[in-house]
């Protein structure tokens, strides 16, 4: 382990974290962006819900070089081609959070909310989406750890993330390369992990510390990164 | 050219079917380098995760577990083994079984965790011991859970055994990593291809074994529940 | 026979849930364990089993101490019975009631036919058969949990909060359900329950539970609601005991006279010539209803009373098999104050006016203090696990619990 090579490398060190982060966070973003109205329009009208399951069922089950590759033609070799792919992945986990979320809200609460003169707007954006909170940034910290540790992948269509200390830690044989990225990956989502419980403990100031893990609830979605 | 269009032309080519390293030969290839680790990690991933779910010791580490999963960078696993060891059988297999324990071993232990309190303690109470418990009545009735656990870990160790092609497996990887290295996209494609319709085929599989191994109680009580 | 020696149940956090209990349920009898929240009832019940172990003391079933059993055999005799009623989701409803005989070795095709005699005992259509639970309604997974319970024909039957997860109707259906099974199969049965209704209604001995693990009182529903031990239990039992407490008494003891009843074709002058206040009209051997005597009057002497209008009956009661409390409650609603007792045919059996319903609850009163007295008389050695013991444990009457 050559702990020298670390601070002659810094900046290269630096800029890799900074876009993996990038590549982690954005996707889950604009995946959130797109599961918001998706998820409200399936928690509304029960049956669009079953066939868009099954359809992001499918399309998690999508290795992600492939899914990676497959975009090239249209959006090249460049970090487009990741994002959107990641965007889509994390979709897959923010939606049926966001739906479940909406649907976990008790029904006596909406019943409540309406009785009082709550219109259909104001009563998802002041009531149902706040309660609905910590099942959505569970999803949220789904998408970006896995988009995180995803990304690394990335760099074999050559588009720069901290898999490149991977490839060039084989390629010159070099093991401490490789652990770097491995500890910064896992270090950067950690980090983002951290960060969203602390939004959601900011946001949700209602609710208990520990967290509290509903029984019987969905098969937990897994993805790892590949 | 559209994706499709370059999967479709390679994939139709028949020089590509014959020879070593065709595309049956990796389509084989990338079945045993998935079913065998998902084998192996089965074996030892239901048991514990369904005796974990049981005693409910050993709960606080499996919740935290799949955090800690996701964030590991597969690629990043691998090229250090390799880095070590060389490419060897271990350097593959290993890190393929240990990384499909989680989804396979977490899942189980919901299954079994999250059946009905009542339903265990009427178990108990009316003289099942231990193993009749776990055999009669839980594991029956985590079976969708596990099932969903098994699938997961499937689908993952198609998509690594994907992405371990770089660091010298065979199997549909091989297509791709070397359309890659040598600006090929036909390959690339083709491989990509071949590979999302092996995960659909490994969906389609499970749906089925779904439908034979799940008791016939639980899957309509699921129904009545899913379309409320 | 079950019998709690010195029995108590302490947690590592110090909480003692049972405390030094002594108790003996006897053979083929239905003891209820009532009490508030908390006060260790459950607990009791499933140290029988051996769900829970008792941290000092011991628990006999006929003799024998449970502890020297295996816990898996010890429960394949005892049935069991649970709030949420714990069937198995994955089974049909009659391959849930063969559980235990499959466990104990019987094949499956006998179990099976077991389950249906058992599913047509507890008061459920055979063709539910092959139902899943979930396909149930709420009263139906209760019996199927009860069959179960019953399908290898226990001794004994545990039953913890069985009928509080289902509305009132369905709740009062089922205790009459139990009080019928038992009348025919004469099980040891422990149940708890929070209500004392239920307990009064469906037990032979009731156990009154203090908020910590002891018993306030152990006796029969009768003398509960007569005699409680102190405050605490008549605030438990509830403020109109002394009327819920006349459900226990028979009227075969009901003097019933005929003094106001005439037929229809009567005439009005007759009945007036009676000088009785209210008249009771029957018609073909049935009550029609009470003629106030001062609306005679208005009609001529000759009328038959059949054709004077009349105020309806009121609530009737049968005469002999119905309690005194019902003979009170018919008098209450009649017009005129007193109770009309009818046969199994709905014939006029007789009248009681409420001092004749007075007399006759003054009578059972001292018949059961007789009774009382020659039990306390009798077996002398250890009253404190015998019904009628005030129990040890600081229950003094009048004493704050």
């Amino acid at each position: 382990m050559m702990w020298s090579w670390i601070p002659d490398n810094w900046s290269l060190i630096w800029h890799l974290t900074w876009e993996n982060f990038k590549l982690g966070v954005l996707p889950a973003l604009y995946g959130l962006i797109i599961a918001l109205p998706l998820g409200i329009v399936a928690a509304r009208w029960r049956w669009f819900y079953p066939p868009v399951l099954t359809l992001v069922a499918v399309i998690y089950a999508i290795p992600s070089l492939a899914l990676f590759v497959a975009l090239i033609p249209a959006f090249g070799l460049t970090d487009t081609t990741v994002i959107i792919a990641l965007t889509v992945f994390s979709l897959c986990v923010i939606l049926p959070n966001v739906v479940e979320g909406l649907r976990s809200v008790p029904a006596p609460v909406t019943q409540a909310a309406t009785a009082m003169g709550y219109g259909g707007l104001r009563r998802l954006v002041t009531v149902e989406l706040p309660l609905a909170l910590p099942v959505i940034i569970g999803g949220l910290r789904v998408g970006v750890v896995s988009s995180i540790s995803l990304a690394s992948l990335g760099q074999l269509i050559g588009v720069s993330s901290l898999g490149y200390l991977f490839i060039d830690g084989l390629q010159r044989d070099f093991p401490t390369e490789i652990y770097v990225g491995l500890v910064l990956t896992i270090a950067l989502a950690l980090v983002c992990d951290l960060t969203l419980v602390g939004i959601r403990r900011i946001l949700t100031p209602w609710q208990p510390r520990r967290e509290k893990r509903s029984r019987g609830a969905a098969a937990v979605p897994m993805r790892g990164a590949a | 050219m559209s994706f499709f269009s370059w999967a479709w032309d390679w994939v139709t080519t028949s020089a590509n079917w014959t020879g070593s390293g065709s595309i049956p030969h990796q389509i084989l290839a990338h079945l045993g380098y998935t079913i065998v680790p998902l084998v192996i990690a089965a074996v030892i991933a239901v048991p514990a995760g369904v005796a974990i779910g049981h005693s409910g010791r050993g709960a606080v580490a499996v919740v935290n577990l799949a955090n800690a999963w996701r964030s590991i960078p597969t690629l990043g696993l691998l090229i250090l083994l390799v880095v070590y060891l060389g490419f060897l059988f271990v350097t593959w297999l290993v890190p393929l079984v240990v990384l499909a324990i989680p989804p396979i071993l977490i899942n189980a232990y919901e299954g079994v965790a999250g059946v009905d309190p009542g339903v265990k303690d009427a178990a108990r109470g009316m003289g099942m011991t231990s193993w009749q418990q776990v055999t009669r009545v839980e594991v029956p009735i985590a079976l969708p859970l596990i099932l969903v656990g098994l699938r997961t870990g499937a689908i993952f160790v198609v998509a690594t055994a994907t992405i371990a092609a770089y660091i010298g497996l065979g199997g549909l990887g091989r297509f791709i990593i070397d359309g890659l290295a040598s600006n090929e996209y036909g390959p690339v494609a083709g491989g990509a291809l071949l590979v999302v319709v092996l995960a659909v085929l490994v969906l389609a599989f499970f749906a089925v074994l779904n439908r034979l191994v799940v008791p016939a109680g639980l899957r309509s009580q699921a129904k009545a529940s899913r379309t409320e | 026979m079950i019998t709690f020696e010195a029995v108590t149940k302490r947690y590592p956090d110090g909480t003692v849930a049972v405390d030094a209990l002594d108790l003996e349920v006897p053979a083929g009898k239905t003891v209820v364990l009532v009490g508030p929240s908390g006060c260790g009832k459950t607990t009791t019940l499933r140290m029988v089993n051996r769900l829970v172990e008792p941290t000092e003391g011991r628990i006999l079933l006929d003799g024998q101490d449970i502890r020297e059993q295996n816990p898996a055999r010890l429960r394949r005799g005892i049935g069991y019975v649970i709030q949420q009623t714990g069937l198995f989701p994955h089974r049909t409803v009659e391959d849930n009631i063969a559980t235990v005989p499959v466990l104990t070795g019987w094949p499956r095709a006998k179990a099976r036919a077991r389950a249906r005699e058992l599913i047509s005992l507890v008061g459920l259509d055979e063709g539910l058969a092959k139902r899943y639970p979930h396909q149930l309604s709420g009263g139906q997974q209760q019996r199927v949990g009860v069959a179960r319970a019953l399908a290898a024909d226990p001794p004994v039957l545990l039953m913890d909060e069985p009928f509080s997860a289902v509305d009132p109707v369905v709740r009062a259906s089922l205790q009459d359900e139990l009080i019928a099974l038992q009348s025919e199969l004469h099980k040891t049965v422990v149940l708890v329950t929070h209500d004392i209704e239920e307990a009064i209604k469906v037990g032979d001995l009731v156990a009154l539970y203090r908020p910590h693990g002891t018993i306030a009182q152990f006796d029969t529903p009768e003398r509960l609601l007569a005699d409680p031990v102190d405050d605490y239990v008549a605030g438990f039992v509830g403020f109109d005991r002394g009327i819920r407490r006349l459900s226990f008494f028979g009227s075969t003891g009901l003097s019933l006279g005929t003094g106001p009843v005439l037929g229809a074709d009567a005439t009005v002058a007759k009945a007036q010539d009676t000088g009785e206040p209210w008249i009771l009209v029957v018609e073909d051997g049935e009550p029609r209803g009470w003629i106030p005597a001062a609306s005679l009057g208005g009609h001529p002497g000759d009328t038959p009373l059949g054709r004077v209008p009349a105020e309806g009956v009121g609530h009737t009661f049968k005469a002999g098999p119905d309690s005194l409390r019902a003979a009170l409650d018919a008098a209450v609603l009649s017009p005129a104050g007193q109770a009309v007792g009818v046969d199994d045919d709905g014939r006029l059996a007789g009248v009681a006016t409420f001092d004749q319903i007075r007399a006759a609850i003054q009578a059972a009163d001292a018949a059961g203090a007789r009774d009382a007295a020659e039990a306390a008389g009798a077996g002398q050695s250890d009253n404190s696990k015998k019904p009628g013991a005030r129990a040890a444990q600081g229950a003094q009457p009048g004493a704050a619990p």
